[in-house]
């Protein structure tokens, strides 16, 4: 044990280990290990996150949790959700933003100190999704606030959310 | 029923629908007698335009007897000119919220309810919006006015709690953590709830006007998006009621897939459930312990159905998959799982800590949940056996044995009882589907619909009864499609269930509920 650990100590880390159930296929791990060295570089280790659900059906922000369990346990790349916009990098929105969440959204935004990413979160974030056209939505993240990246899927997987923060940071050392 | 109903009143059958018209001098009457006389619990109440047809609105109200598998539908019709009708809600508390809904989606107003204000639209919507009406339309100048400007203009008038020592605190609707949205207004003794007003509706995205939109067939993938945890049980009451309008009848496979596959959900959503109250508790392993089981029994879903979240199965007429081809996969994840859950139970119940925290914490008394048509696992947990699989037995539920487990306590502890007693439930059941075959096709040819056909479909999602109510138009399009979540039965019992707790316990409560947003607000 104590040899494992001053091995662990010791050792330049070459990969993240992966905990048991993380599903990835090799290609995409090594995306994972990039983002893992993007986090370090970047934000020394310390992306905060604010996700903020602006009407979604609940599956966008339950992957959103999921990301924190023990399996693919985000807090261990340097990233983790905060309770504040006010102390967060990135706005993580999902749902096709509603009417009556649209001035909640716009305050989150205006709150949060810059430089500031905003990424939309799943395909009802993007365009309104299956919702789009409804009286009662906005039709996207975009039409409300500045958007500087999407993460397509419905909902995306908790890795599928990963690694679209991945590409979407990049954007902050340009 | 007969004795009040029997007035020779205009009456249809249709499988174990009974729809009875009434008119408005009758239908208090009517539904007060089913309510208070028979016991009958109000399941829902919605309203439809119908114009085109006979240039009606109607109020349809269904109810269920305790012990009965019909449906009691009472109609009211209503016309254009005259677009109010009596309101139930001073004798059937349940009514409230569907009478305010109708009265902000349809125009129709409830003469003599008690809180007439606005519930679904907030100061964004201008006041004579009425989405559902089949001639409303916003033009873009319109829609111009909505939004930030009016928010601020007109405030919503809370219920206000004054008195000495009395604070308000108001939270939401964006929350700290990754949760729904939702405002909450608590006027606080100290730190102990005297009041809460909840104000709901933040998400509400027009579902039910999309469904409209969408035709019959592609509604399904709508309906899976109401509610992303009850996706499935969502698809399957839609298309369940979809179905039956049409007439079809789905084969025995196909009923034995959706069967299975609801338990699956139910597995998932319970134990991810009892984990999040650990969150509320501090009991951070537990919390752990719960997200990894959970998280293990959502990629089998994958396996099985390409989706964490079991879309993409039910269609109309049947189901997409046969998930019984990967019997060993289920069985042996199934296994895994339990052990796992049988160490997770140890954990919390043998935690002191958590223990105490949750007895005795956010009790929901049995009359006021009766009153309040609360559904599901919180009303079994105040001692009502509510269970929709065993009072309308549908699919396969009437081969399985199990029963309505209840709990007389009404706290967070019987809550977290009931799912855990449901998870055994549940587990046994799909390992009792697994142990015969089944035949059919997966999935039988669509029909069309007649003129004016309508049905309810409905499930038990893990949270309680689900309904869909669905109408088709002259040519076959949907004219109305009516959705009831159980959070929307459940949410206005929350404040009844906190009150005299502390503020801090106000998350464990919300918790051990466990109720969907968007499926409310729709
Ligand atoms: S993208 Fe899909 S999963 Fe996400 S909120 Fe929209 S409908 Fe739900």
């Amino acid at each position: 044990m104590l040899k494992e650990i001053f091995k662990n100590v010791f050792t330049k880390k070459k990969a993240i280990p992966f905990p048991e159930g993380f599903d990835v296929d090799p290609d995409q791990a090594v995306k994972v290990i990039d983002f893992q060295r993007k986090i370090d570089t970047i934000f020394h280790r310390s992306l905060r996150i604010r996700f903020v659900d602006a009407g979604s059906c609940n599956a966008c922000e339950w992957e959103g949790t999921a990301l924190m369990n023990p399996i693919y346990d985000i807090q261990r790349f340097g990233i983790d959700f905060v309770a504040s916009p006010r102390h967060a990098d990135l706005l993580l929105v999902s749902g096709p933003v509603t009417r009556q969440m649209e001035l909640a959204l716009r305050r989150t935004y205006a709150a949060m100190p810059e430089p500031k990413l905003v990424v939309a979160c799943g395909d009802c974030a993007m365009n309104g999704g299956i919702y789009q056209g409804n009286y009662a939505v906005t039709d996207g993240v975009g039409n409300v606030i500045p958007v500087d990246g999407h993460i397509p899927g419905c909902p995306p997987t908790p890795t599928a959310i990963l690694l679209g923060l991945s590409t979407i940071i990049d954007k902050f050392t340009k | 029923m007969e004795p009040i109903l029997d007035k020779g009143q205009k009456r249809r059958d249709h499988l174990n629908e009974v729809y009875v018209e009434v008119d408005s001098a009758d239908f208090r009457d009517v539904c007060h007698g089913l309510f208070i006389k028979q016991h009958a619990l109000l399941r829902l109440m919605f309203a439809t335009d119908e114009r085109e047809k006979d240039g009606l609105f109607r109020i349809y109200v269904v109810f269920t007897v305790p012990g009965s598998d019909a449906f009691t539908i009472i109609v009211l019709p209503m016309k254009e000119d005259v677009p109010s009708f009596p309101s139930l809600t001073p004798m059937i508390p349940a009514a409230h919220w569907y009478e305010r809904e109708i009265c902000d989606l349809f125009g129709l107003v409830p003469e003599g309810h008690p809180d007439p204000r606005r519930l679904v639209f907030h100061e964004a919507f201008p006041a004579n919006a009425h989405p559902l009406r089949k001639d409303w339309s916003i033009s873009d100048a319109e829609k111009q006015e909505w939004g930030e400007g009016r928010a601020v203009k007109v405030p919503h008038p809370f219920l206000e709690v004054t008195g000495e020592g009395i604070v308000q605190i108001p939270v939401g609707p964006v929350h700290a953590g990754i949760i729904e949205p939702g405002h909450f207004r608590f006027s606080a003794i100290g730190e102990t709830i005297f009041f809460l007003e909840p104000r709901l509706f933040y998400t509400h995205k027009g579902t039910e006007k999309q469904f409209e939109k969408l035709g019959f067939a592609d509604g399904v993938k709508l309906a899976e998006r109401v509610s992303g945890t009850s996706s499935f049980a969502h698809g399957a009451a839609y298309c369940m009621a979809v179905e039956r309008m049409m007439g079809m009848e789905i084969t025995e496979k196909a009923a034995a897939v959706r069967t299975l596959v609801l338990e699956l959900e139910r597995l998932y959503n319970h134990i991810g459930d009892m984990g999040n109250m650990c969150a509320g508790t501090a009991l951070a392993v537990g919390y752990a312990k719960g997200a990894v089981i959970k998280e293990r029994l959502m990629q089998l879903n994958v396996r099985l159905t390409g989706s964490r979240y079991l879309r993409g199965v039910n269609v109309v007429g049947g189901v997409t998959r046969d998930v019984y081809a990967q019997a060993d996969d289920i069985l042996k994840t199934l296994d895994w799982a339990t052990k796992e859950y049988k160490d997770f139970m140890q954990l919390l119940t043998g935690s002191v800590s958590h223990m105490e925290r949750i007895t005795n914490t956010g009790r929901l008394s049995r009359d006021i949940a009766r009153k309040l048509g609360v559904t599901g696992v919180a009303a079994r947990a105040s001692g009502l056996p509510d269970d929709i699989r065993k009072s309308h037995p549908h699919l396969l539920y009437d081969r399985l044995i199990f029963e309505a487990h209840t709990y007389e306590q009404g706290d967070v502890f019987a809550r977290t009882m009931i799912r855990a007693e449901e998870t055994e439930c549940s587990i046994s059941m799909i390992m009792a589907l697994m142990e015969s075959g089944y035949k059919g096709e997966l999935a039988v040819p669509l029909k069309t619909a007649a003129p004016y056909a309508s049905a309810l479909g409905y499930a038990e999602t893990p949270r309680g009864s689900l309904f869909y109510w669905v109408m088709a138009d002259r040519d076959g399009r949907p004219l109305r499609v009516k959705l009831r979540s159980p959070s929307y039965c459940n949410w206005p019992a929350v404040p009844f269930a906190v009150h005299g707790n502390i503020v801090p316990d106000f998350p464990l409560c919300n918790k051990s509920f466990n109720l969907s947003y968007s499926g409310t607000d729709m």
